[in-house]
């Protein structure tokens, strides 16, 4: 075989393999690329699929942010009418519950323009009393045309009704107040106190994006609900306020006339005083002399008079000391009274007092087989006192005990220490006193009607004095008594320093 | 207005009043805030308010009783405070600083006469005015939330300021209407305007932003898209594949965006960058394109996201603890102020909980730090603190904390 031929064969064995190598690569590369197209088929196919869960996963989070937004504006709805409803409640005063609900709240709700109105019945208008978002002349404007046309706003309150752009069915009113309120979106109820003016709140938006819903109107509505109880309570309270004014109108107008009656009383008691003063004055000069003669005549002085003359000279001299000690009580009375007397105060032992008017009364006692007893000792009890002043007090106090204790009775003297005072207490097994006239006997003439004083002579100024005397001493007097039961007289006087 | 710089170190104090009565309210706030400030001598006072309380009166009255300070801030959706979060509110914040600081400060106005971009380069003309050779440090602008692109007022800032130092802006708001936002400079009350303050000197500052939202779904592409209206995604109609995801068709879309929109915005990738940056929708085109608070480019990759108010609280943490990190701090030197300016997306989205993310802003700047902060219809800061790259972007849903060294 030629070298040639070799070679050419060797050639065409070489450029066969080449050929059939690269077929065989053609062919992988061809299989390589079909699985890539292959691949990114399926990537693209993944890449679409992942997009589609994109659409969903944005789909379901638009429904839940939707979700989430309302619950957020439920929320914040609450806390915005919590917060106004607090405010509100904070004031009693009606016109100033409208100007509580301030437009920050209201902002919150989702409304920043707000109007209310009241009805006033008696001019058959309606009153604005709250305006938010509105200068004053869109006020008084608004204000003018809802008083021109009424009638749906007045059907507002007496349907007790809340409408909105949402619910309200008559496009036509819609349109209407859309355009006198000058927003987009709106809710209106309305304020229904149980007494008083009644209205409407009125609330609205020009926000396009507002969406009012259901829960917007129920939080108006419990706003609304909030103002008439306010509204209510600050009439409660002004009622109630101005019953209390009259009430203490009243009180100061009796008080300025008991103040009156008392000058009055003051003045007509300074009066009698003075009349009883001079009356007895002028009383004490004839008596005197009345006295006087009488004694001379029965002294004889003018010679021996006839027995009958002498009896009722005696009458006459009798009764002239009688007059005389009944002006001199009631001139001492009168003095208390006008306080032109003054008490010379000075340590005054009741014990000695006290056994002082045993040995006084001894005879009187005696005759009348009473038994007058004291137990106080002497030295015990000291008072800051007028000893001459008091001394009549234990005079008359236990003269009258003899007058009204029967034979065989006691009277008794004790002293107890009470407080700054001391109280001394006279006791007697006499008659006793009748319930209704404890009272009464300190006052000037008067007489308890039993058998004694029918019997027994008096002028009836005996306890007034010695009342007179306890007080100006700073004392107090007092009676017990049953009728039957016998008496005790007390008394306080104040102890001594 | 005149500039005063006093001691060494900054001293800040915050006053704040609920009332409404905007003039009883800024009485009440200022108040409290010279009270609590440590000296006599104020540099600077930002207001912060709720759209109720902007009133000329307010900063009539701040002139009044602080003389020619300069004033700046704008309006919040609620405001952030070391006392809670207020929807309804105004607070003042005095500024005493010290004398190796530097600012100057500007307003901008009728934007829409020129456009964003127009404005944001007044703007940077003017707070370039007497500031002569100090190096630029840090800018901070509050700009009408309302205004159309918004976005490039930065751009046009970093057309005159240059990129060499970070840009953090916050966006007005109002309560929720979209109706009007204003920003305050000096006596002014504005809307339709901007303002900002260029500081220089050496301020020792530091910035943390985050979101907390995650990918998912499969990535899209913007085939295209025009500014901030992206009218094909994957060659669809971008509303088709929005709604599609959320399950509601583009008629019922239309319906809920407002409060769908918060919840699932778009994510743009960045790479290197740990979180997306979020864009939510703003509005759907009756052609069925899709209108974003902020640009995309087109060919950009984005997917969906989702947020959750613990994986969005878990962010707030990390934002919280970046900027703190970023301090020269010491003993001695603690946190001065943090601004906190945040998306009132987030305020939506925590509802009742907003207040479990300033517990964890006082935990972790410490309970005494003066927080100030509102929630805004957007912010722009840089991606991160560390690794700058001079490059600003405009956020949505995120929380942007400046702190700033005492």
């Amino acid at each position: 075989m030629p070298v040639h031929e070799s070679i050419f064969n060797t050639i065409s064995i070489v450029s066969v393999i080449t050929i059939l190598a690269l077929l065989i690569l053609v062919i992988m590369k061809n299989t390589r690329l079909k699985e890539l197209e292959s691949d990114v088929d399926n990537l693209k196919k993944s890449l679409d699929e992942m997009d589609e869960q994109a659409k969903l996963i944005v789909r379901t989070d638009i429904e839940l942010n939707k979700a989430q937004e309302e619950l957020d504006k439920k929320i914040a709805g609450l806390y915005s009418l919590q917060g106004l409803s607090r405010t509100i409640s904070t004031t009693l005063v009606e016109n100033q519950i409208f100007k509580m609900v301030e437009a920050s709240g209201l902002q919150e709700l989702g409304f920043e323009k707000a109007c209310s109105f009241l009805w006033n019945e008696k001019d058959k208008k309606f009153t604005t009393y709250l305006s938010i978002g509105y200068t004053r002349e869109e006020t008084d404007l608004i204000n003018a045309t809802v008083n021109l046309n009424k009638a749906p706003y007045l059907d507002l309150i007496n349907s007790n009704k809340t409408i909105s752009s949402v619910s309200l069915q008559d496009a036509f009113l819609k349109e209407k107040i859309t355009s006198i309120f000058k927003i987009l979106s709106f809710i209106a109820s309305p304020i229904l106190p149980k007494e008083g003016s009644k209205g409407f709140l009125f609330v609205g938006t020009e926000n396009m994006d507002t969406v009012i819903g259901e829960g917007d109107e129920e939080l108006i509505v419990i706003l609304t609900n909030q103002i008439s109880q306010a509204l209510e309570n600050a009439r409660l309270f002004e009622q109630t306020w101005k019953a209390q004014q009259e009430l203490e109108k009243k009180v100061e107008e009796r008080t300025q006339e008991l103040k009156s009656a008392l000058e009055a009383v003051k003045i007509v008691s300074k009066r009698k005083s003075d009349f009883i003063s001079a009356v007895s004055h002028e009383l004490r000069t004839p008596l005197t002399s009345i006295k006087g003669y009488a004694s001379i005549l029965l002294a004889g002085k003018l010679g021996q008079l006839p027995e009958e003359v002498r009896l009722r000279l005696d009458k006459v001299n009798r009764h002239s000391d009688e007059l005389t000690s009944l002006v001199n009580d009631l001139l001492d009375i009168s003095r208390i009274e006008s306080g032109k007397v003054t008490m010379r105060r000075e340590p005054l032992d009741i014990g000695a007092v006290a056994a002082d008017m045993l040995d006084f009364f001894s005879v009187q006692t005696k005759e009348k087989q009473i038994q007058l007893s004291s137990s106080v000792a002497k030295g015990e009890f000291s008072v800051s006192a007028d000893v001459s002043q008091i001394k009549r007090v234990f005079i008359n106090l236990v003269s009258n005990a003899i007058k009204f204790t029967p034979a065989e009775g006691k009277i008794t003297v004790s002293a107890t220490k009470s407080g700054g005072f001391i109280q001394v207490d006279i006791s007697d097994t006499g008659c006793g006193i009748p319930g209704d006239a404890k009272e009464k006997i300190f006052e000037e003439f008067y007489r308890v009607e039993n058998a004694v004083n029918d019997t027994v002579k008096g002028t009836g100024l005996g306890l007034s004095l010695v009342k007179h005397i306890i007080e100006a001493h700073g004392g107090k007097i007092w009676v017990t008594s049953k009728a039957g039961a016998g008496s005790t007289f007390s008394f306080t006087l104040p102890q001594k320093e | 207005m005149e500039n005063v710089f006093v001691g060494d170190v900054i001293s800040v104090s915050i006053g704040l009043s609920r009332e409404q009565d905007p003039v009883k309210a800024v009485r009440e706030a200022m108040q409290q805030a010279r009270a609590g400030l440590s000296r006599e001598q104020v540099s600077l006072a930002v207001v912060f308010s709720t759209i109720n309380l902007a009133h000329p009166a307010t900063l009539e009255i701040i002139n009044t009783l602080l003389g020619e300070v300069p004033v700046i801030g704008c309006t919040g959706a609620a405001l952030i405070t070391n006392k809670g979060i207020f929807s309804c509110g105004l607070a003042i914040v005095l500024l005493s600083l010290p004398k190796a600081t530097y600012f100057n400060t500007a307003l901008v106005q009728e934007i829409h006469n020129k456009t964003a971009l127009a404005a944001g380069e007044d703007l940077g003309e003017k707070l370039l005015h007497n500031f002569h050779g100090t190096r630029r440090d840090l800018g901070i602008v509050f700009c009408d939330g309302l205004v159309e692109e918004g976005w490039s007022l930065i751009h046009g800032l970093q057309e005159r300021l240059g990129t060499s130092f970070p840009l953090i802006a916050a966006f007005a708001a109002d309560n929720l209407r979209f109706a009007k936002s204003s920003v305050y400079f000096n006596r002014q009350v504005s809307s339709d305007a901007a303002t900002g303050i260029l500081w220089g000197g050496r301020l020792d500052f530091s910035w943390g932003i985050r979101h907390g939202w995650k990918p998912l779904g499969k990535p899209h592409l913007i085939t295209r898209s025009a500014e901030n209206v992206v009218y094909d995604i994957d060659t669809e109609p971008a509303a088709k594949v929005y709604a599609d995801y959320l399950g509601v068709g583009v008629d019922g879309l239309k319906k809920e965006l407002k409060r769908i929109s918060v919840f699932y915005p778009m994510g743009i990738y960045l790479p290197g960058i740990e979180e997306y940056l979020l864009r939510s929708v703003k509005s759907i085109g009756e052609d069925g394109s899709l209108v974003f608070h902020g640009n995309i480019p087109q060919d950009s990759t984005i997917r969906l996201m989702i947020g959750t108010k613990d994986s969005c609280l878990d962010a707030a943490g990390q934002a919280l603890s970046e900027a703190k990190a970023g301090l020269q701090l010491t003993p001695e030197n603690k946190v001065g102020i943090a601004f906190i300016f945040e998306s009132v997306s987030r305020y939506l989205l925590f509802g009742r909980d907003a207040e479990k993310e300033l517990k964890i802003a006082k935990e972790t700047l410490g309970k005494d730090t003066p927080i100030i902060g509102i929630y805004t219809y957007g912010e722009q800061a840089p991606l991160r603190m560390i690794n700058y790259q001079g490059k600003t972007y405009f956020h949505n849903q995120t929380i942007t904390v400046l702190a700033i060294g005492g």
